[in-house]
């Protein structure tokens, strides 16, 4: 598969009355055409405010994109004019959002923004606009699409309306889709069919998606490819099967320790929860960030920050940011208890 | 004057001991028409007709989606909100028919956690005054004694009792909701109503707190209705399961029970819905269609009721339909 992205060294700041919030830290990694990649983390892990930044939608002031650039199609998308960006959103990277009900327009109806959509991007007239739009209505799972054009936002359910979402951002045949917590305020039975209809709508179009969220059981089930974030680093990635069974960080292990499933039988073991406090991210990152929370944190962690390299005995895709060997310092504390 | 006794024991028909008994519970919200002269056209009917019960030391487990009522179950047990109808025996006593002085002192027993710990909290009140609140409410104590109190009561909840005057907005989300438990224990509660206690947390402070509610209810003695949408975590915490839908309860079992043998068609949707954090797992999972025969446990005019069809375990069943 051909690279369809590349993130170079994206530093990301923001200014605040507060101090300076240390928001992205250096994060470079590539986005293969048509594959799914799963960003997970916590609040304040960078996860939201990176993707954000590639869309050039940091509000600027406080913003600011210190340094980077993001190779899309072979063209540095850091460097486009706000025109020349605008017209690529939407267009050749669409995106969605947690919450649909205030990313839709109350007072048009949904037939109106989706042809507004077809007409600026792909130069539609109004009765083509009005027929693929009801296309798309249809596609998404919208019962009678054709009476539904003319209804307003507020007309469908919470569900419905991320499915309108998904429709809008869809129209113009994006190479990537790019959705932020789509599901996370959404009901569960919702989810799972969302979940569902961007899995088979991504494989049908074969277009990349870079799916964010705090839910793992999300990312296992959907992403190709995993990367897990930590106050505004990548602290590991690599394909989902090799990253779920043999995590090398810490911070996944944690993650993956702390979490009820709903396959475990109650009372059969205890959780075993990160000890400590998310991080504060006004600290300047020149120190492993989350080596006050890790039990396995070395010398070294507090004093440098770990670059992500290549995990030597693991899949060639696996990489960590990590000073120790995780599955060496477990036996050793195995041994030692 | 006190309350009419609906049992001289907290024994249940099945010699168990039930901490609480709640029968028939209905709270409906009216709907409202006209601007000067108001009158009712309809109701919402938020809670329709739940039964079940809460054995001393256990922890039942209320789940359901967003407006299933579970929430509203909560607040209606507690008498935040007046029922529109039903019974609710706290100790062999009808809470809904106590008069208020006698609820007040009934309110020391049971406590609430709430699931927004940035609102939970007064901002212009330090740590130490949120949780000696209940106590100067209550008239329990002297000033020291309540310092005294208060500083046990964080100690227990894991923060550093050198905390006290520290306001709201200078801790974390993990560390309020351990604020909000403090302040929920320091009447020394046998109940806790704990409703989404941690679904605005972070995944890594979820584990925490959870561990702590479990601690706290081993060492105190105390008996939780834990009320969530999150079916993994509730399957973890919980000894018996109801799930809510459309105010109304489809199954309620032994949690395994409930999770291994699911009987009810909504159930089963919920479950098969959940995401499992294991690839492996997910790959091969079918997930299940929203079976149509909802739209009759929806159908308000249905009147249900909740059959046992395993020891313990009880299913809703369609069993006739309100006339006109």
């Amino acid at each position: 598969m051909t690279t369809l992205m590349e993130v170079k060294n994206l530093v990301v700041r923001f200014y605040t009355q507060e101090g300076t919030v240390y928001a992205v830290n250096d994060v470079s990694y590539t986005l293969k055409e048509g594959e799914t990649l799963g960003v997970v983390g916590e609040s304040g892990s960078g996860k939201s405010v990176h993707v954000l930044a590639i869309m050039g939608l940091i509000p600027s002031p406080p913003g600011k994109i210190e340094s980077g650039e993001v190779i899309f199609r072979g063209r540095d998308l850091m460097k486009l004019s706000k025109n020349e960006m605008r017209l690529i959103r939407g267009s050749e990277i669409a995106m969605i959002f947690q919450d649909p009900m205030t990313s839709l327009n109350p007072v048009l109806t949904i037939g109106r923004q989706i042809t507004e959509a077809l007409e600026l991007h792909i130069g539609m007239n109004r009765s083509q606009a009005r027929n693929r739009a009801m296309e798309l209505l249809d596609m998404v799972g919208i019962p009678d699409p054709k009476r539904r054009l003319d209804d307003y936002p507020h007309q469908f359910s919470g569900g419905q309306r991320q499915r309108i979402m998904i429709a809008m951002a869809l129209s113009c045949n994006p190479q990537l889709l790019i959705a932020d917590e789509p599901t996370t305020a959404l009901d569960v039975t919702v989810q799972a069919e969302i979940i569902e209809l961007v899995r088979r709508l991504g494989r049908e179009l074969g277009m990349a998606m870079i799916w964010i969220t705090h839910d793992l059981g999300v990312v296992a089930g959907l992403a190709d490819v995993i990367q897990v974030m930590y106050a505004g680093t990548i602290v590991e990635r690599g394909p989902v099967d090799v990253v779920f069974k043999d995590p090398r960080h810490a911070y996944t292990l944690g993650l993956l320790n702390s979490l009820p499933r709903l396959d475990k039988q109650h009372g059969s073991k205890r959780l075993e929860p990160i000890p400590g406090s998310p991080p504060d991210m006004r600290e300047f990152p020149d120190r492993d960030p989350f080596a006050p929370r890790n039990p396995y944190a070395t010398e070294r962690c507090w004093q440098e920050r770990p670059a992500l390299r290549p995990v030597e005995d693991s899949s060639p895709d696996h990489y960590v940011a990590a000073w120790y060997d995780l599955r060496e310092v477990r036996k050793q504390n195995e041994e030692a208890v | 004057m006190t309350a009419p006794a609906v049992d001289n024991t907290t024994k249940n028909a099945n010699g168990k001991d039930a901490i609480l008994q709640v029968r028939n519970l209905k709270k409906y919200f009216p709907i409202t028409s006209g601007i000067i002269f108001q009158r009712q056209v309809d109701a919402v009917k938020a809670v329709d007709g739940v039964s079940f019960e809460v054995l001393r030391g256990e922890t039942l487990g209320l789940v359901g989606e967003s407006g299933c009522g579970k929430s509203t179950t909560g607040r209606t047990i507690l008498q935040l909100y007046k029922p529109t109808a039903g019974e609710v025996i706290f100790e062999g006593k009808d809470l809904t028919k106590l008069p208020s002085a006698e609820m007040r002192k009934m309110r020391r027993d049971i406590q609430m956690i709430f699931q927004d710990p940035y609102a939970s909290l007064n901002p212009r009140m330090n740590v130490g005054r949120i949780v000696s609140e209940p106590l100067i409410v209550h008239n329990v104590g002297s000033d020291k004694e309540r310092q005294e109190r208060v500083a046990y009561l964080l100690e227990k909840v894991g923060l550093n009792p050198y905390f006290v005057n520290r306001y709201p907005h200078e801790f974390s989300g993990g560390q309020r909701q351990r604020i909000g438990i403090a302040r929920a224990l320091a009447l020394d509660p046998s109940f806790i109503v704990c409703d989404e206690p941690i679904s605005a947390l972070d995944v890594s402070i979820q584990a925490q707190v959870v561990n702590l509610l479990q601690d706290l209810q081993k060492e105190l003695g105390l008996t939780y209705l834990f009320i969530a949408h999150d079916l993994s975590m509730i399957r973890h915490i919980c000894n018996r399961v109801a799930v809510m839908y459309m105010g109304r309860i489809m199954e309620t079992a032994p949690t395994d029970e409930l999770y291994e043998n699911p009987l009810h068609p909504y159930t089963q949707l919920l479950l098969s819905a959940v995401p499992i954090p294991d690839p492996e797992i997910e790959r091969v999972r079918q997930r299940m269609e929203r079976p149509s025969v909802l739209a009759d446990f929806r159908d308000k005019n249905n009147i249900l009721e909740l059959k046992e069809q395993k020891p313990g375990h009880f299913v809703a069943e369609i069993v006739g339909r309100v006339q006109g």
